[in-house]
């Protein structure tokens, strides 16, 4: 029979169970709302107690409404900026589309910010080359606004965006900026072009033709699934090591704080140990990309 | 801690007093289909404790992590949290549904801790009984052995003439005062060990190997699509395997209104990584993505849970060896010794 052990603590008041519930969200105010796609619109959000929310780039949200339901979210702002915060909504099902029919002025309910973001330790001091294609410019954006708000701390700034088409462009004002820039070296591309489109046509892939990537640049990559394998290849040709490459992965999300079980891939949380991971990490990781 | 001696003619007062005073859920008989099965409910009168069951149809992590749970009710824009730590005795647990509660405990805490959970597991005292009859699909004798139950406050252990109560905290120390205890003799607890150790021969079922060379194994046979395709040809991708299992704790979150069309709740249900949408994701369009379509995808992801993917977090599988899934499951695929044994070594 097994030995004696000590029992687990006394139990807290339930007033200290209440504001330790990790499911207990808080409230944040919309303080703009923009349209940029036919199917996606940028929420800046403002915690409704006034506070600064703390987080990293690359961390997640759960956003939601009472009665709906919630969804995990990438920031999409750094945290150097103002003490508001950006979020991308996507029309896809009943809570996105519920959170989208609402305007300057309403709360929304928030948890987190949840998980691992971009390892900023390892990216200052070296060349960094962000990848983002389609909706995975969103939660990159919190780490570009970084890099370019504290340009000084990183070397050769080198930003790929790959969009279907150039209605599904996102942040466009962030884009023409960005163009005329000369903090970042920025390229872009779109799978299939239309009559306004003057830019570059095909995979994000053919952007590693445009520039000079040193052996020693750190990547970070977000985007479909099916994206980061010829990513890779291309990181490969250019003799990039797979510690200094980081992913940005999505899976279905439900509670955020690692227990649901939903995004498990291998033996990995991607809500708590993620999303953000070192591709050398995952990359033998049965189910991971 | 002493253990002590209750007669067998003492049981019921002690019992009776216990439930008067504490609720007590423990393994009670029901019958379904003609056949007599087992259920952890809550006592009303001593009679119905059934200390000879040989397993209950669902393990006992219902009572800390129930069915369906609200996490937050909402009136309008009034919100509040709904951790509901209730004072209870779990009476007559097996040791393998202890092993299972070590392992929910420490996933439910680790990290961020899930006081919905957790604050319910403390409020409970957790007597584990020794088990008496032994179910047709058991095969705990097999299975992480290495590892001893942690979270009970008491091991009774029936003997001849009556039982062995031997606390293991003072929650379960707390318990003598309800019975004619007497400071057991030496060979009272011989008896008790003897009671314990001797059905462990008993297992119908065993699964070969070591806990690390099967996750080494199961591991290795990651790789092996048409294997796991095979053993999940005949999955319903009915989620029973999940449902019964004392191990599993996977959930889904879902908000519902109450008819006034104000108030309502933020819910979390048990669910079921074989079901099918399980990982799948909108992309909006009527477009979706499934992170593991394939039943064999699925089959899969629960062995690997099972078998490999928690050992290291929790120092051995992440099965007891209780059977339920073997007896549960449809097509009777899920056995884990069946799958397990027959993956050949890596």
């Amino acid at each position: 029979m097994p030995a004696p052990t000590p029992c687990r603590c006394a139990t807290p008041s339930p007033d200290q169970d209440q504001k330790e519930n990790i499911f207990l969200p808080r409230e944040a105010n919309i303080i703009r709302v923009e349209k940029t796609t036919e199917m996606e619109r940028i929420l800046t959000l403002r915690l409704a107690d006034g506070s600064q929310m703390k987080f990293e780039p690359g961390q997640i949200l759960e956003v939601g409404l009472m009665g709906y339901g919630e969804i995990p979210i990438g920031l999409a702002s750094s945290p150097t900026r103002t003490n508001t915060f950006d979020i991308v909504v996507r029309s896809v099902g009943r809570v996105s589309q519920a959170i989208n029919t609402l305007g300057k002025g309403d709360t929304l309910l928030i948890r987190g910010p949840w998980g691992h973001g971009f390892p900023l330790e390892n990216l200052r001091g070296h060349d960094l080359l962000i990848i983002a294609g389609g909706i995975g410019l969103c939660p990159t954006r919190s780490l570009i606004q970084y890099a370019l708000d504290r340009r000084q701390e990183f070397k050769r700034f080198s930003l790929f965006y790959g969009a279907r088409d150039p209605q599904q462009q996102l942040f466009t004002a962030d884009l023409a900026d960005w163009r005329k820039s000369k903090d970042v070296d920025y390229h872009e591309t779109v799978d299939k072009s239309d009559p306004t489109w003057k830019g570059n046509v095909g995979v994000i892939t053919t952007l590693f033709s445009k520039t000079k990537i040193d052996p020693g640049t750190r990547v970070v990559i977000c985007g479909p699934p099916i994206m980061f394998k010829f990513v890779i290849r291309e990181i490969d040709k250019l003799g990039i090591p797979h510690q200094n490459v980081f992913v940005d992965l999505e899976r279905r999300m439900k509670c955020g704080v690692g227990k649901c079980g939903h995004c498990q891939m291998n033996d990995k949380y991607v809500c708590t140990d993620g999303p953000v991971f070192a591709f050398s990490e995952i990359e033998r990781l049965e189910e991971a990309i | 801690m002493s253990s002590h001696f209750i007669k067998e003619s003492d049981f019921a007062a002690f019992l009776a007093g216990l439930i008067k005073e504490k609720k007590v859920v423990g393994p009670v008989a029901k019958t379904s289909r003609q056949q007599e099965k087992f259920v952890f409910a809550q006592l009303e009168r001593g009679e119905d404790l059934r200390l000879d069951y040989d397993v209950t149809i669902l393990p006992p992590k219902k009572e800390f992590f129930p069915t369906q749970q609200d996490l937050v009710r909402f009136d309008g824009p009034r919100r509040e949290g709904c951790v509901t730590p209730e004072e209870k005795v779990l009476f007559g647990v097996h040791f393998y549904d202890v092993k299972a509660l070590d392992m929910t405990d420490l996933l439910f805490q680790e990290r961020n801790d899930d006081r919905n959970y957790t604050a319910r597991r403390e409020a409970a005292t957790v007597v584990i009984s020794n088990i008496q009859k032994v179910s047709p699909r058991a095969f705990w004798s097999s299975i992480g052995a290495e590892i001893q139950p942690q979270g009970h406050d008491a091991w009774l252990s029936r003997i001849a003439g009556g039982y062995v109560l031997e606390p293991r905290t003072p929650k379960g120390a707390a318990l003598l005062r309800f019975g004619k205890f007497a400071t057991a003799t030496p060979a009272q607890i011989a008896a008790a060990r003897q009671a314990n150790d001797a059905v462990a021969a008993q297992c119908p079922e065993r699964l070969q190997g070591t806990s690390e060379s099967n996750a080494r194994k199961v591991r290795a046979a990651f790789g092996q699509e048409e294997l796991w395709t095979k053993l999940a040809e005949d999955c319903f991708s009915c989620g029973s395997c999940n449902t019964v299992c004392p191990t599993c704790y996977c959930f889904d979150v879902q908000d519902w209104w109450n008819v006034d069309q104000k108030s309502g709740a933020r819910t979390r249900y048990w669910d079921s990584c074989l079901t099918e949408d399980f990982a799948k994701i909108s992309l909006g369009a009527g477009a979706t993505e499934n992170f593991r379509e394939s039943r064999g995808e699925r089959f899969r992801h629960r062995f690997m849970r099972k078998a490999a993917y928690l050992n290291e977090k929790l120092g051995g599988p992440a099965c007891v060896g209780c059977g339920r899934c073997s007896a549960a499951c449809t097509a009777d695929i899920a056995d884990p010794t069946a799958v397990i044994n027959n993956i050949p070594e890596a």
